[in-house]
């Protein structure tokens, strides 16, 4: 990648995209609310799925997920699988049950279920935490695409990505754009496929499904040059692989933005429906990332590079490096730019925005102000985002990891505290109040010691991985909110009654 | 004559109504198919590379990709979306099924046989 020179054509395309949202946000504003399920009408479950897509799609699906494969080859398959994985988990035990309760948000889901105002804060203190965790990954992704298409070096890059996003929330908010999710989903996944199949092409393997194309470089890259791929364990155990998938899984069922937009939805059928959609337009990319990671590998070994040499930088822009090295034409290493900085910029201003909201409605009023107007709620949402803001891009300035780990640590945490929570709040009504605190405190500890005292006890991190903590957590924090629950006070008669009636119909012929 | 289960607890582990019973049911099998899938596969590369020294998973090659990608990375997303449609047809059908249920038991009383 060149690196000290400014990329106009791919800079002209990022800048095109984002003004092509724009305009179409202006233009959709007010249908838009319709889709949230607010209104009275929807876009139908395709446009629920691509919606459900476009908020997942972020830098780490578009830059991370090729970089790990780039990197640790077969062990990023736990990526797909567990991305994927989680969303069977999402529906058969969620989805419905959360459509049901009728709560629009995490802190309000578990505020009601709990019948308290110390878990659910609590609840809407991890939801912050995670999206700050989540929003580093993106602005690792932002900064290092910001440096390349400036020529910049990485801390600048991060100042710079930082400020633009925040100009993008600025003007999106001014404007009063609504973001069109459907249109967003089909532009990433164009960005995504295209140069792909362009590559493959020029390669002369099969590019009309260049998914399964790829397979013939795994080949040469085998046959020609001794790279080994037939050990998919050599490097690493069962368990760190299993720990990993089934970490995210549990992490995708309890991210908070992603169980909301099983709120959002007008009906239960179209929520159902509208996660296999969203399901199968994810896989889409997933069935693709790979192929990424394998072609920049056979690229490199055709021109002599070392199969050992790769850095955390180098493999996150890979995406762009295979398409650079493959010869494509300058617009189409533009347009996996532009596609990965959009995913990058709508998650975080997402996130950012999701993590204020619930500052401002959550905290705010219970914590810091209690008589707290509606306007003050406003002022804090938009304080908070700027502070928000500011301690992403500090912590980004060092990130403790790839793009793909940075998310993967977020999906710790939402596993072993937020997943849990639900689960046993849907599913077990003797689960209370203290039982679910005693919990997410035990899955916020568990997330974080491996990052604080792993050094000193390696053990932990062999047990708790930094990445992988919730396999083994999320099990220990059920146990925790079990005993707990059961050494003290039942829930209200209330909630146990609106479990049966409202949320599993448990009518009984007899 | 139906009653609503009020003075029991039901859980995922003990449902109570038809309407729980079977939808548990189904969720049941459907988790174990996404349970079996996820750990059968990487058990049967991780065995293939054990047993036979990687000499086997290099020869396994299928739709133009090693066995243990073509499992991981094509089959099974593809798996979860075909569990996430059985599911969903399911549930359809059960929901249809309760709907038919419902009404049948609002329409006797009111035509006044059953009185």
């Amino acid at each position: 990648m060149d690196f000290g020179i400014i990329q106009l054509a791919p800079l002209a395309m990022v800048i095109s995209m984002f003004a092509l949202f724009i305009l179409s946000g202006l233009r959709n504003s007010k249908r838009q609310t319709l889709e949230y399920g607010f209104g009275g009408s929807y876009t139908g479950r395709v446009g629920i799925g691509a919606g459900i897509a476009s908020n997942w799609m972020s830098a780490a699906s578009f830059l991370g997920l090729a970089g790990i494969f780039y990197l640790k080859g077969y062990f990023a398959m736990a990526y797909v699988v567990g991305w994927t994985g989680g969303y069977v988990l999402l529906l058969v035990l969620m989805a419905t049950q959360i459509r049901r309760f009728g709560k629009y948000t995490t802190p309000d889901f578990v505020g009601f279920r709990y019948e308290s105002e110390k878990a659910r804060t609590l609840a809407a203190l991890i939801s912050i935490i995670i999206a700050v965790v989540y929003c580093v990954a993106q602005f690792r992704g932002i900064a290092l695409l910001v440096g390349w298409l400036f020529g910049i070096a990485y801390i600048p890059a991060v100042v710079i990505g930082t400020s633009l996003l925040v100009s993008f929330v600025v003007v999106s908010g001014t404007l009063g754009t609504a973001r069109n999710q459907k249109l967003q989903y089909f532009v990433l996944i164009i960005t995504f496929i295209l140069p792909l199949m362009l590559l493959t092409r020029k390669l002369g393997y099969f590019w009309i499904l260049p998914q399964f194309g790829y397979g013939a470089a795994i080949s040469e890259l085998q046959q020609q040059f001794g790279f080994n791929w037939s050990e998919p364990f050599a490097s690493t155990t069962l368990f760190e692989w299993f720990a990993l998938c089934f970490t995210l899984m549990f992490g995708t069922a309890g991210l908070p933005h992603v169980l909301s937009r099983f709120y959002m939805v007008p009906g239960i059928r179209d929520a159902r429906w509208g996660v296999v959609w969203g399901l199968f337009f994810i896989a889409l990319i997933y069935w693709s990332a790979p192929a990424y990671g394998v072609l920049a590998r056979l690229f490199e070994a055709r021109n002599g590079i070392a199969s050992n040499v790769g850095t955390a930088d180098a493999a996150d822009m890979i995406v762009l490096s295979a398409a650079s090295l493959g010869g494509l034409p300058i617009w189409a290493v533009g347009l996996l730019a532009a596609g990965g900085m959009s995913a990058a910029f709508s998650t975080t201003a997402g996130l950012l925005m999701t993590g204020s909201a619930s500052f401002s409605y959550d905290i705010y009023p219970r914590l810091i102000r209690p008589n707290a107007s509606e306007s003050d709620k406003i002022y804090a949402a938009k304080g908070f985002f700027l502070v928000l803001a500011a301690i992403v891009m500090l912590l980004a300035l060092r990130p403790w990891g790839m793009i793909a780990e940075i998310a993967a640590f977020a999906f710790a945490i939402a596993g072993n505290t937020i997943f849990p929570a639900f689960l046993l709040g849907i599913w077990w009504p003797r689960a209370n109040a203290t039982g679910v605190i005693c919990g997410m405190l035990t899955g916020l500890v568990i997330s974080f010691l491996p990052l604080f005292t792993g050094n000193l006890f390696p053990f932990i991190l062999q047990i708790f991985p930094l990445t992988s903590s919730a396999f083994v957590g999320a099990p220990l924090v059920m146990t925790v909110m079990i005993a707990v629950s059961l050494a003290t006070a039942p829930p209200s008669s209330t909630i146990g009654l609106f479990l049966r009636k409202n949320v599993h119909d448990c009518t009984e012929s007899s | 004559m139906e009653e609503k289960c009020i003075n029991r607890e039901p859980s995922f582990f003990r449902p109570l109504g038809v309407t729980m019973r079977g939808e548990v049911r189904v969720i049941r099998i459907i988790l174990s198919g996404w349970l079996l899938a996820i750990v059968g596969f990487q058990l049967f590369a991780y065995l293939l590379e054990v047993s036979y020294s990687e000499l086997l998973l290099e020869d396994l090659v299928f739709f133009n990709l090693p066995i243990q990608f073509w499992l991981s990375g094509q089959f099974l997303p593809l798996w979860f979306i075909i569990l996430c449609i059985l599911f969903n047809v399911w549930m359809d059908r059960n929901t249809v099924q309760s709907t038919e249920g419902s009404l049948r038991f609002r329409i006797k009383p009111a035509s006044g046989e059953d009185e």
